[in-house]
């Protein structure tokens, strides 16, 4: 069995939002709920980065620790999934998890009535039979059933989202790297995008 | 309504109370002050001096600044937050594992003092005169906070301890079901609650101030060990340790940081905050829950005649010539038992 994993290459990612529309379109999430968001590091500043960011199924996952009611289990592609008719929407796996990825119908509501917790499922449904309306309304659509990849990450323009099984996407990710060069030059923005045009742009003005 | 189980620790046990409340609010939860350069000028100068070196970036990811994004909701700026973890950690390790075994250890404790000493019975038989102690609106504080107190207490349990002690016997579905009704009660009656220790503080405020009496008390460990009589005023200096470290401090610090945990609505609470606000709720109600456990023994099993006063309002005068000889003089000289 695979070992599902999202990797998002920020020398890639153009800050689209592609995958939070694809994921919102997908699975129909209510508003105020985003299973993914980008976020921009040092927006408008040289050198910033975007990074999209969902659940990151974690193999030691801290919502799973402190769930009260234990709603969260991991199927065997290593998804974290939960079953929202156990989610008393406590909002501690919100407290618990790095990533901000659970989210709640009703936001942050007096007397802590936030609603069934929510959150990317690597389009992998829920405990419902697979497939059916009812797994459809409460996780959404079961794309993995079906054979396919997330879609926001099958989405992504730039190919910056990489989901699936974690060796292929590290051998992905290695390639590209290797390719980029090596060094302190892996990570840069030239590396990826090819300097050489840029860099001349860069002169040209230099000069002008 | 002494509070035996604290006679011996007193003043050292109020101590470690306090550090602990202390500690807590001490967490390192907040994440850690950051440098003024901030990461955004870092990365800026750093573009200039190694174009391909970007780790500025890198920094600021993991430092749980708030960066820009178009999705709206509560720290979505933030990409990782590290202080979940200590979250966790505390929660499911320090605080499940001493707060579960306090929580056994006190009333066994309390069991086996009671298996000991017995019932504290009355020396002289009882006249049939009645005093009046508590008043109607007094014992509607008193029984509003107790019915209310234990009803979160036992949904309060369920929260923390539900996935250790009922999982296993009762199943998943049952265990969910359970606490769906019991976080929607708990979330509900905490506010009353509040209503209820925040009266209560006021009414027995005045009857509880420490008075030179007191310290004969502390000097004699309220009697317990010589099983001699102590004179003190309407409340001893036990009650009166109850009614301060209990009732006023933990109970107001239970109180304030459930209402934090309560209306994350209200204020810009970050997780942060309700970590920490969590980790005081949990500390605070778990402590105040072993006092309870003092507290309704001495109220009940443990003194002969405490829960009628409670219940009815009124004590027979060998009871209160017994238990707060200074108060039935008092009443008895025409004066209004207060101090």
């Amino acid at each position: 069995m695979g070992r599902m994993k999202f990797l998002c290459d920020a020398e890639r990612c153009i800050e689209c939002n592609g995958c939070v529309t694809a994921c919102k379109n997908e699975h129909e999430v209510p508003w105020g709920v985003n299973r993914r968001r980008v976020v921009t590091m040092n927006d408008g500043v040289p050198g910033e980065r975007s990074i999209s960011v969902a659940c990151m199924h974690c193999s030691d996952a801290p919502c799973m620790a402190v769930c009260p009611t234990d709603c969260f289990y991991k199927t065997e592609d290593g998804v974290v999934l939960h079953d929202k008719d156990k989610c008393i929407g406590c909002g501690y796996c919100f407290f618990a998890c790095p990533f901000g990825a659970p989210q709640f119908p009703n936001g942050q509501a007096a007397f802590g009535a936030r609603g069934k917790m929510d959150k990317c499922t690597f389009c992998a449904g829920g405990p419902e039979e697979t497939g059916s309306q009812a797994e459809y309304d409460k996780y959404g659509s079961n794309r993995l059933a079906q054979g396919k990849l997330p879609l926001c990450a099958e989405m992504c323009s730039t190919k910056a989202l990489l989901a699936g099984d974690a060796n292929v996407v590290a051998d992905i990710f290695r390639e590209r790297v290797l390719r980029r060069g090596t060094g302190a030059e892996v990570w840069g923005w030239d590396a990826a995008y090819g300097g050489g045009e840029q860099k001349r742009e860069r002169k040209r003005e230099g000069q002008s | 309504m002494t509070i035996r189980m604290m006679r011996a620790q007193g003043g050292g046990f109020a101590a470690l109370l306090l550090m602990l409340l202390l500690w807590a609010f001490a967490l390192p939860l907040h994440a850690a002050e950051r440098p003024a350069g901030s990461s955004a000028a870092d990365q800026a100068e750093r573009q200039v001096e190694r174009p391909l070196n970007n780790a500025p970036v890198w920094r600021a990811v993991r430092s749980g600044e708030a960066h820009t994004t178009n999705v709206r909701g509560p720290e979505a700026g933030v990409l990782i937050q590290s202080e979940g973890n200590t979250w966790r950690q505390l929660r499911n390790g320090p605080i499940t594992q001493y707060g579960g075994w306090l929580l056994i250890l006190v009333p066994s404790a309390i069991v086996l003092f009671w298996l000991v000493k017995g019932t504290i019975r009355l020396h002289q038989p009882r006249t049939g005169r009645l005093m009046k102690r508590f008043s109607a609106f007094e014992r509607f504080i008193h029984w509003g906070t107790a019915i209310t107190f234990l009803v979160l207490a036992v949904t309060g349990l369920a929260i923390l301890f539900g996935k250790h002690v009922l999982l296993p016997i009762f199943g998943h579905g049952v265990l969910a079901a359970l606490l769906d009704v019991g976080k929607t009660v708990h979330n509900y009656v905490g506010p009353a609650f509040g209503v209820f220790v925040v009266l209560m503080i006021l009414t027995f405020l005045r009857d509880n101030v420490w008075q030179a009496i007191d310290a004969v008390w502390i000097r004699r460990a309220g009697g317990v060990l010589d099983g001699s009589h102590v004179p003190s005023g309407r409340f001893n200096f036990g009650e009166k340790t109850w009614f301060w470290i209990g009732v006023t401090f933990l109970g107001l610090a239970v109180v304030i940081s459930g209402l934090i945990l309560d209306f994350p609505n209200i204020g810009e609470w970050t997780r942060s905050d309700m970590q920490t606000a969590n980790i005081v709720h949990a500390i605070g109600a778990i402590l105040l829950l072993g006092l309870s456990f003092g507290h309704i023994y001495m109220g009940t099993l443990g003194v002969e005649g405490a829960y009628e006063s409670m219940k009815t309002g009124y004590v027979d005068e060998t009871w209160a010539k017994e238990h707060h000889e200074i108060w039935y003089q008092d009443i008895k000289a025409g004066k209004s038992g207060h101090p």
